[in-house]
């Protein structure tokens, strides 16, 4: 394996915030290119936090982190971030095409005028994320799953190398959430994508690989991820979701209860 | 009203005041979309409360030390950028305590201001005036300065509307593509402290967040692109400050206090006119 095709290179990196709770303790991950990985874990387990440190967004306490074979901050003209969109004011005044022309901006971006290939490439990433039609709507007036969708047309702007999601399907329901993942799966044939999800059970049906992190990281071949995996993790019983299993109208027995 | 008009075509002071009223609300509409944006009117607040310690400095040396062409005006300036910039560089660092910082240099800018005022010899009848605002004292000077700041505004806008867009609304993401995001936010400080220095002599420091955001909150419940917003803020600013002045000048009341509560009760009057119109909120289908 050549060090180019390494996407993601975590070295020892340990994480503390400054009040000096540890949220990252000695993490080593090397993902390679065309990985489709999703981070799980607990809440305040660390999986935004490793989301920022690929964005440079944070700096880690110490080891090193490459990204694109460069260092985060560097390269990440070259990642596509996409946001939760729920952390957005909901009434923000911008059409969908403005929040999707946002991902054009650049250092060297000086003058406030989008050109003309712009403003097509936008629309471009508009339809190819099932939104055509929908540039000059306003953005408050989308739904939940509409505006993560703008979200990642936004991201697509920047021709990215590796697409990064926090939570793209929280807030979204179980129709929408596949489509999701019918959509992720055809991009990801272009580019890496790494995901931040709780989703586990729908995560494993198309997700390549599964980081674990609670603190620490363990890495989990689909197939390996168990409930006692799971459970080992967040300290407490889980019950998976099975996707492959059918209720009756009437709701689901519990053998065990 | 019929005296208003009369008394304008003859009195210069009263031509003055009109023109301070059109011209203020220009910048004010600009800045004030943006500072509701991005969610700091209770920062353009405290600057305008430290602007207080300006003006009552520059006045008291201005009368002590005999220096006439130092103006209050340009104490309030300097006051007001170095504010700006202290806040701003402390909200940027210390993500702790940051509305503390505020408030404490809100109140320490007034409390300069009040002591400086006290001291300075003669009249002090200027603390009621820089409080509450008084457009008829507005002079041609100050109409030049009230348009160069005009001129800066609308210039900075023009050149960095979408940046400053990209900013406000995802500052993390703008973060990520590289932009000088610390940069547009100093540069907004900044832009705002100057509005807020000249809005001040229409409504003075008490009210002018007031004469800020009123507009705007107004102008979003009909528009929902920034732009328009900013238009229809300018106007609604114009509209205000001048049927303020008229109102208040027959019965001698204060402007900037009838121009303020001109403000408050349209957009009040919105609120109950869209509670009516959609008794249901509306939410966006999936």
């Amino acid at each position: 394996m050549s060090s180019a095709d390494i996407v993601v290179r975590f070295k020892d990196v340990n994480f503390a915030y400054e009040d000096g709770i540890t949220v990252l303790e000695n993490i080593n991950l090397e993902l390679e290119k065309g990985e489709f990985a999703c981070i799980v874990g607990p809440n305040g387990g660390g999986k935004t936090t490793m989301i920022r440190l690929m964005l440079g967004l944070l700096k880690p306490t110490s080891g090193s982190i490459e990204i694109l074979g460069g260092k985060p901050r560097e390269r990440c003209q070259h990642i596509g971030y996409v946001p939760q969109f729920s952390k957005f004011d909901a009434s923000f005044p911008v059409s969908v095409l403005d929040v999707v022309l946002m991902g054009c901006m650049q250092r060297s971006f000086f003058m406030g005028r989008y050109s003309k290939t712009q403003k097509e490439q936008a629309q471009k990433a508009l339809a190819d994320v099932g939104l055509k039609d929908m540039a000059f709507r306003s953005f408050a007036d989308l739904s939940g799953g509409q505006k993560q969708r703008a979200l990642i047309a936004r991201a697509l702007m920047s021709e990215p190398q590796l697409l990064l999601l926090d939570e793209p399907t929280a807030s979204v329901d179980v129709h929408g959430t596949e489509q999701f993942y019918r959509m992720f799966s055809e991009m990801n044939e272009k580019f890496t994508i790494i995901m931040v999800s709780h989703d586990i059970g729908f995560v494993s049906a198309s997700v390549k690989s599964v980081i674990c992190v609670r603190k620490t990281l363990q890495i989990h071949p689909v197939s390996e991820l168990t409930g006692e995996s799971l459970q080992k993790m967040y300290g407490l019983d889980v019950h998976l979701i099975r996707h492959d299993h059918r209720c009756t109208e009437k709701g689901h027995v519990c053998p065990h209860s | 009203m019929s005296a208003f008009i009369k008394d304008l075509i003859e009195l210069p002071f009263l031509q003055n005041a009109v023109l301070a009223g059109i011209l203020c609300s220009i910048a004010s509409g600009i800045v004030g979309t943006w500072v509701v944006l991005r969610r700091i009117t209770y920062i353009a607040a405290a600057i305008s409360h430290c602007i207080l310690g300006g003006l009552g400095a520059a006045r008291y040396f201005s009368v002590v030390y005999d220096l006439p062409w130092l103006r209050p005006v340009y104490g309030a300036i300097f006051t007001a950028l170095a504010a700006a910039l202290t806040i701003g560089i402390i909200s940027l660092r210390a993500k702790e305590r940051e509305d503390t910082v505020i408030s404490a240099l809100w109140a320490i800018g007034m409390a300069v201001g009040v002591l400086f005022i006290f001291k300075t010899p003669g009249y002090n009848e200027d603390l009621m005036s820089y409080l509450f605002g008084n457009i008829l004292m507005v002079s041609r000077e100050d109409l030049f300065l009230i348009g160069a700041l005009d001129v800066v505004v609308v210039a900075l806008t023009l050149t960095f509307y979408s940046q400053t867009l990209a900013v406000c609304f995802d500052e993390e993401f703008a973060r990520t593509r590289g932009m000088a995001v610390e940069f547009y936010y100093l540069l907004l400080l900044c832009l705002t402290a100057l509005t807020v220095v000249l809005t001040v002599s229409v409504v003075g420091i008490i009210m002018v967040i007031a004469l800020l955001s009123l507009p705007v909150a107004i102008a979003s419940r009909f528009f929902d692109r920034v732009w328009k917003i900013m238009a229809a803020s300018m106007l609604l600013g114009i509209f205000f400050t001048l049927t303020g002045l008229a109102v208040s000048y027959t019965p001698n009341l204060p402007s900037g206090a009838v121009t303020i509560v001109m403000a408050g009760l349209t957009y009040l009057m919105t609120l109950v006119f869209s509670a009516l119109k959609k008794p249901v909120q509306k939410t966006p289908t999936a």
